[in-house]
């Protein structure tokens, strides 16, 4: 499947019947193919007038205690984030899923990575954070989307998928999960999803204005305890050729990886040892096992390799801790570095 | 790994398509890789052969990505100005009518996918007027929406409707990409058979990939069988050369 189909077809199994769009390249067959999908399974597709108005169809969905999720590319994202602030403040599960393109501004529609500070540290305002899984795969995509609804359920908070445009438009094989959870958990203690059919007598309000200071502290402490919580539970990375000797350490994420791994395999049988870590969360972001990996002995430096100028490496930094020397390289506007250029880089520390 | 010399025709009969091909399917079917591979192939066999990007709908893996390697086998590839071949707009190129009002003698033109990319098709009314021209129906019974005879033949009727123009053959391109299996080949070409006969359209052709062509029978199918050499990789892996007629170790494969 092409991957914006496999996504698709992820959140209806996934038990989500709730999908409000607006297209954009190189995502928009998301929609295309949920447009066909969605009346088959029973479920609503809805094109909004704009990503603004998306997102409070997102907030409204989610508030009811619905599964629901959107895509975008980019720009569309950028619109999208007044609203994701208010669900995050009000403590609504959703899902959104960025297949990033070149930008800034309207950029270019080839793939990209430039969205990861967005994405970890400043999307909308306020005191809050997203979970953000970035898949490799068309495969991984498919899972992460999965598990993207209860997890965002746990924690009652948006969880973005950040995949650059050659995870939305590539075709790769999949194998969709079986026996998967499809039914929201704990929505009755605090979604407004009518009296009638709730097993309670309590009043759910959902809301993200506190006018009372106090209060708004006491809430950005609940946000904040959340995060820390996804911090001890929720990391996940992957480790590749770690157990050699290897002088240098790459950090990738996402399809960039993959070159990435490509050009690993290349460097081994030239002898040349390097080791990677990909991180599958974004935020939190696996900062123990990036620092414990840089602190191998054999290891001289540290880089982080992305599809943009420079943003990850902030958090490769901080990971480190000045133990080694942190490079960047990455290329961006759709120019997806080759083997050949990250094995020149590597050969170049 | 067996080393062979790979023959222009693989089947019991030569591919016979001549004039003005549409490429048309569902959104993935394959029209790409078969427009390119087939240009490739008819040019080995010693025809004239031109060729146009008509996707207008898909923002990545089109027939540009390949036009340079074409270009260099002597094929044309018709296409969009430079300044707007990476743009998500539906620019269509005066060039196109031009080919197609003087065809060669193979004029391969590859649409972009569904009744959304062949709608292109009807705008160029005017120069398919009294021409003769067919039009072939790629089908991956792999692939969403057209695992069914009935959903393949809801995709020919839309493509027929938004095209204005009548599908003539089918192509059958049954692949799983890097998984693809010899029982693949052989289970899409008896859904091929069965499409063929409750469409009442002719099989042309059936593909494999070029890896697999040792593997498969020939004998076993009553069409032509075009061997397929994948041009549309992502950035981490290199596209078949178009230009070695034999088979060489696979290079090493990505497992997620």
């Amino acid at each position: 499947m092409k991957g914006n189909e496999a996504i698709g077809e992820a959140a209806i199994r996934a038990g989500c019947l709730n999908y409000f769009a607006y297209p954009i390249t190189p995502q928009s067959e998301v929609a295309e193919y949920l447009s066909k999908r969605m009346p088959e399974a029973g479920g609503v597709f809805l094109q909004g007038e704009s990503e603004v108005a998306v997102s409070y169809m997102i907030f409204g969905a989610a508030a009811a205690g619905a599964r629901v999720f959107t895509t975008s590319s980019s720009p569309g994202i950028s619109l999208m984030s007044e609203g994701i602030s208010y669900i995050a403040g009000a403590q609504c599960p959703a899902v959104f899923v960025n297949i990033m393109r070149g930008g800034p501004g309207l950029g270019g529609i080839l793939p990209s990575q430039a969205d990861y500070l967005q994405a970890t540290k400043g999307i909308g305002h306020g005191d809050f954070r997203l979970l953000v899984m970035a898949p490799a795969s068309v495969q991984e995509a498919v899972e992460m989307v999965m598990e993207a609804f209860p997890l965002a359920e746990k924690y009652r908070n948006p969880v973005m998928i950040l995949g650059d445009g050659l995870i939305g438009q590539m075709m790769e094989p999949v194998e969709f999960p079986e026996n998967f959870s499809v039914e929201p958990s704990n929505k009755d203690e605090w979604a407004t999803n009518g009296m009638d059919t709730r097993k309670s007598d309590q009043r759910n309000l959902v809301k993200s204005l506190f006018l009372d200071p106090e209060m708004l502290n006491s809430h950005n402490n609940v946000l904040r305890e959340k995060y820390e919580r996804m911090k001890r539970e929720e990391i996940r990375f992957e480790n590749y050729n770690t157990d050699s000797d290897y002088n240098v350490l790459l950090v990738s994420y996402g399809t960039m990886s993959r070159v990435c791994r490509t050009a690993i395999d290349q460097l081994k049988s030239e002898g040349f040892e390097v080791g990677m870590i990909r991180p599958l969360t974004l935020y939190p972001f696996p900062e123990k096992a990036v620092e414990d990996a840089a602190s191998k002995e054999s290891c001289t430096s540290v880089a982080s390799i992305e599809m943009s100028m420079g943003q990850m490496v902030e958090d490769v930094e901080r990971s480190v801790r000045g133990k080694k020397p942190v490079q960047w390289f990455g290329k961006c506007g759709g120019e997806v570095p080759t083997p050949e250029e990250v094995i020149e880089f590597i050969k170049s520390l | 790994m067996i080393s062979y010399i790979l023959p222009i025709r693989i089947g019991k009969v030569d591919i016979d398509l001549t004039g003005i091909v549409v490429i048309v399917g569902n959104f993935g079917s394959g029209k790409t890789e078969i427009s390119i591979n087939l240009a490739v192939n008819r040019k080995k066999a010693g025809m004239d052969v031109r060729v146009a990007d008509l996707d207008l709908v898909n923002p990545y893996f089109r027939t540009r990505e390949a036009a340079a390697s074409l270009a260099k086998l002597g094929i044309e590839v018709v296409l969009p100005p430079k300044e707007y071949l990476q743009a998500d707009l539906p620019i269509l190129t005066p060039a196109v009518a031009g080919m197609i009002r003087r065809p060669c003698q193979l004029t391969l033109i590859d649409v972009g996918g569904d009744d959304m990319g062949a709608t292109v098709l009807a705008s160029l009314a005017d120069a398919f007027k009294d021409r003769k021209y067919s039009m072939i129906q790629v089908v991956n019974p792999l692939r969403p929406f057209t695992e069914d005879i009935k959903g393949c033949l809801k995709i020919r009727d839309e493509i027929e409707t938004a095209s204005k123009m009548t599908i003539t053959g089918l192509v059958g391109n049954a692949n799983l990409i890097d998984e693809t299996t010899g029982k693949d080949i052989l289970s899409g070409y008896d859904f091929l058979i069965h499409l063929s006969t409750e469409s009442g359209l002719p099989l042309e052709f059936i593909t494999a990939p070029y890896e697999l062509i040792p593997e498969i029978n020939p004998e076993h199918f009553s069409c032509p069988v075009l061997p397929i050499k994948r041009q549309l990789v992502p950035p981490w892996k290199k596209p078949s050369d178009l230009n070695k007629n034999r088979t060489e170790p696979s290079a090493s494969r990505w497992t997620p």
